[in-house]
Order: C-alpha cells, then sequence, then structure tokens
C-alpha cells in the first residue's frame, strides 16, 4: 500500500511560513486543499515525501512553526467525478 | 484549519449545502490538479488559492466591506474591471461553472438554457457562493439573450446593473459603447460614494494592462515546443486572475513565468515528444469546469491556448495608456473592450481569422471547438468558423457539453479519434 503524507496546520500563514523554509531548503512539496478525511473545513495542508519527514521536522523545531498534525493516508485511485 | 463558518453564516449562506461542495471540490481537484507529473512550483500559489478559495479571499472581501468598500460581481470580459477598480471597489468576476448549481436555478429557469446562466442563477439562489453573497451590485451585459433575461430575475435577489453592449461594430455602435461606459461610471460613483478621478482612472487602467501583460506572458511560454505547464494548469491560472488581488496575482504570475522560461531554457516539458498541441475556442469555463482540459490532456495531448473569454479574449489587446482626459480614457476603454471578438456580434469575421492566428501561432495540430449546451451563437458561429478553418487546412472537432460528468465517456472516445487523425 502506498501513502501521502500531510502536514495540516491552524492558519493558512503557518502553512506559508513553513512552505517558505521548505522551498528555502530545497525540500519538495505541495501545498493542497485540506483532504476532507482529515479536516472538516476547508484550507490548506502539505503534501511531502515521507523520506523527507526528519528534515521537515527539524526545520519545524528550528524555527518553531506551529502545525497542527501530521498524517498520512492511504493513496487511492478515486475515480474523477466532475461537478 | 481556519474556520470561516462564522463568515459564511454573516453572509447568509446555506452552510449545509455549502458543505456538499466542500467536500467534493478537493476531491475533484486532487484528481484533474495534484495528480499531474512535472508541475512548476510555480503552480503552489495557486493550489493555495483554490485551498483558500471560499476563505482567505473572501475574508479579504469582508474586511474590505468593513471599512465602506463595496464588492461588484461581473460575468463577462466586457464589463471593464477599470472603473470598478478606479471606484475603489473590488470586482469579482464570479464562477459559474458547475453542475452543484444547475438544479437550484432550474427552478426559476427554463432547462433549455446554457449552463452557465443556470449555474449562476441557482449559485445566488441556493446560498452557497461566498464571492456571489458578498457582492454589493451584479454587473450585467447583454451578449445573450439567456443572461439578458436572467438578470431579471437575478435582481430581485441582488441589486443587478445592465450594460447594453451593442451586437455589431460600426462607428455608432462604438460611440454607444462608449457612452455605456459612462453611464457605468456614474452608477459606481452612486455605489460607492467615490468620484472616479482622471487619476485613479489612469492607475487604474494600468494596474488592468499589467494583468493583461502578466497573463500574456504566460501564454507566451505555451508557445514553446516543450511546453512548460500545462493547459489545465494555464486555465486554472485565468479562472483565478478573474477574483484573486490583482497586485499579488500580477506578481505570482510573473514568478512563475520566470519558472517556466528557466523550464523551457533547460527543456523541461509536460508533455512528451509526439504529444498533439491543440487549440481550444468556444465558449469560457468558469471554475471549477476543467472537463475539457482534463479529457484532452489525459488522451495524450496538451492544450497550448485557450480562444475563449477565460482565455485570450480576457487579455489581448491592451488599453492606450496615453490619454489623461476623462473623454480620453473612456474612449481607449471602449476601444480595447470593443476589440474582443465574441460571437455575439455579427458579422463577426474577427473570431475566424483570431483562431486561424491563434492555431499558427501557438502551432496547434488542430482546433478543439467546444460549445456550452444551447450557446445559440457560439454553436451558429461553428458553420462559418468550420468553413474557415478547413480552407486555413486545420483540422477541427466539435464538442457541445454541459458541466454534468454523463457525457465524459463519449466525449473522450471522440478527442481519441481526433488526436488519431491527427497522425
Amino acid at each position: 500500500m502506498e501513502y501521502d503524507y500531510y502536514i495540516l496546520f491552524n492558519t493558512h500563514t503557518d502553512g506559508l511560513v513553513l512552505a517558505k523554509k521548505l522551498k528555502e531548503n530545497n525540500i519538495k512539496y505541495t501545498i493542497v486543499p485540506t483532504p476532507r478525511q482529515l479536516s472538516k473545513s476547508c484550507g490548506i495542508a502539505i503534501k511531502y515525501e515521507h523520506e523527507d519527514e526528519k528534515a521537515i521536522l527539524d526545520i519545524i523545531d528550528k524555527h518553531e512553526i506551529k502545525i497542527l498534525a501530521m498524517h498520512s493516508l492511504e493513496r487511492k485511485n478515486m475515480e474523477i467525478k466532475f461537478i | 484549519m481556519a474556520d470561516y463558518r462564522e463568515l459564511w453564516q454573516k453572509l447568509g449562506m446555506d452552510l449545509e449545502k455549502h458543505d456538499v461542495l466542500c467536500e467534493v471540490l478537493p476531491q475533484l481537484y486532487g484528481g484533474v490538479y495534484l495528480s499531474q507529473e512535472n508541475r512548476p512550483e510555480g503552480m503552489n500559489y495557486y493550489n493555495f488559492v483554490v485551498a483558500e478559495v471560499h476563505g482567505l479571499r473572501i475574508k479579504e472581501l469582508d474586511d474590505h466591506k468593513k471599512e465602506g468598500g463595496k464588492v461588484v460581481g461581473t460575468f463577462c470580459v466586457f464589463v471593464p474591471d477599470e472603473l470598478i477598480l478606479a471606484a475603489g471597489a473590488i470586482g469579482v468576476g464570479l464562477c459559474a461553472g458547475s453542475q452543484f448549481w444547475i438544479e437550484d436555478g432550474e427552478k426559476v429557469l427554463p432547462r433549455n438554457i446554457c449552463p452557465l446562466v443556470k449555474a449562476f442563477m441557482g449559485a445566488k439562489l441556493s446560498g452557497t457562493c461566498p464571492y456571489f453573497q458578498s457582492c454589493d451590485m451584479i454587473i450585467g451585459e447583454t451578449t445573450c439573450d439567456a443572461k439578458k433575461k436572467a438578470w431579471e430575475i437575478l435582481d430581485d435577489y441582488v441589486d443587478t446593473y445592465v450594460m447594453d453592449l451593442p451586437q455589431m461594430k460600426r462607428e455608432k455602435d462604438h460611440k454607444k459603447w462608449a457612452e455605456e461606459i459612462y453611464d457605468l461610471k456614474e452608477k459606481l460613483e452612486k455605489l460607492t460614494g467615490n468620484t472616479i478621478t482622471e487619476e485613479k482612472l489612469h492607475e487604474a487602467i494600468k494596474l488592468c494592462n499589467r494583468k493583461r501583460i502578466a497573463l500574456q506572458r504566460l501564454y507566451n511560454a505555451r508557445k514553446a515546443l516543450d511546453v512548460p505547464i500545462s493547459g489545465k494548469d494555464a486555465l486554472l491560472i485565468s479562472q483565478i486572475a478573474f477574483y484573486d488581488n490583482p497586485e499579488r496575482f500580477i506578481e505570482m504570475t510573473n514568478k512563475l513565468c520566470d519558472e517556466l522560461e528557466e523550464r523551457i531554457e533547460k527543456g523541461i516539458s509536460v508533455n512528451k515528444k509526439g504529444d498533439k498541441r491543440i487549440l481550444i475556442s468556444g465558449t469560457p469555463m468558469a471554475v471549477p469546469n476543467w472537463k475539457i482540459h482534463h479529457i484532452v490532456e489525459n488522451s495524450g495531448a496538451v492544450v497550448v491556448a485557450e480562444e475563449t473569454c477565460t482565455g485570450t479574449r480576457y487579455f489581448e489587446n491592451l488599453v492606450d495608456e496615453s490619454p489623461t482626459t476623462m473623454d480620453g480614457m473612456i474612449n481607449a476603454l471602449a476601444d480595447r473592450y470593443l476589440k474582443i471578438n465574441c460571437a455575439c456580434f455579427t458579422p463577426n469575421k474577427g473570431r475566424e481569422e483570431d483562431i486561424i492566428r491563434l492555431a499558427k501561432e501557438y502551432k496547434a495540430d488542430g482546433v478543439i471547438y467546444n460549445c456550452l449546451q444551447f450557446c445559440h451563437t457560439y454553436n451558429i458561429e461553428y458553420t462559418n468558423v468550420e468553413k474557415a478553418l478547413k480552407e486555413a487546412g486545420i483540422p477541427v472537432l466539435f464538442i457541445e457539453s454541459d458541466y454534468s460528468n454523463d457525457d465524459v465517456g463519449q466525449i473522450q472516445t471522440r478527442v481519441e479519434a481526433f488526436l488519431e487523425m491527427l497522425g
């Protein structure tokens, strides 16, 4: 089974601070809408590569960036339904 | 995540129904957008805008309103953003690209009209679009019969002002359009309590031109043989241009363009050698209508440009910045906007010429003419466009569709056959 890894935040500002730091450190990331399974409200999350987790945690610690949680979700090939 | 429910409630939204939309959107976005490989890093900004689409920007509109500012909604590229900005208001191009709103729209509109019109009506009636809910006024226009008559109904729900767009391009039509722009100026001044001065209008003209230049730069990057960005990403950026903060949008789009130009130099591309290059021409694609782009780009082709209102019609031709008097600027606005070749005009030879020119500029292998169901002007105009394209030796495929999922398989088959035919 393959998994996708996400970091959730209390506010989008925290997410953008981390995104900036990840970019500075050449760590690959994607800003994504928070998957519904992880949160009930709309908003941003950061999707990252599992192998970068330790480096990311170090950055979070070093810069005291507030995050809400880190989560993994099983990757599924979902059928696209246009709405 | 930040909770915007209080704000949505204040805007009179139907939270329960809106929640259904919030549930399906991330999944659709994930499937269409996040599944792409080798996306430019700069797309993170637009991911962010989508993730916060009913949040952050709505809060910005709310903050603006708290300070006494007004928000004005539009549905057409003929409505001059310059005047809205010069009046100190925020303009938002409202989206009407989802099947989600059709059912509510059909409560007051006939079923056999264009999905875009039904969707905007449904979005308002259902109270599920926070942009619509934030609007103090809507500026409509007379680009088709369905819209023209729908404004009368919409006016019962939100103050709706209508600009009468001439349907021919003679000298007297030009004069009439300039008068319409003058009338809109007065209406906006009345709404906002702000005077549109020559200085403010000139500033707004320059700002809107900068936005057009940023979009032109984005589209120019797509002319490269190694296309640095997918068509669906470019479409998303155009869609976002309609409601994002203009200064921020210009800054982020130019940053993305730096990256795209670097990609072109390094030969980093989203297409594979041999992928067919497609120009899409036709009716507007409002958020979250990504259907045709997704189908085309999932069939081994890349969309290189859109001759649509959510494409080249939005940003081609700048407003002349040299006039500084009110009359001069209004005339310059009338000039620029009347250069848009919409199918509502008769005759409309300019559009045939545009499509052929764009097909050549973007080195398109073929054109897909995409028409929203029941859009009579674009539907009828296809006959002459097809003839002109045939004469120019450019293959074309006609697709008529709505926002629903029902015909995806059928369109996919037709697109695949078309691409195969291109060789």
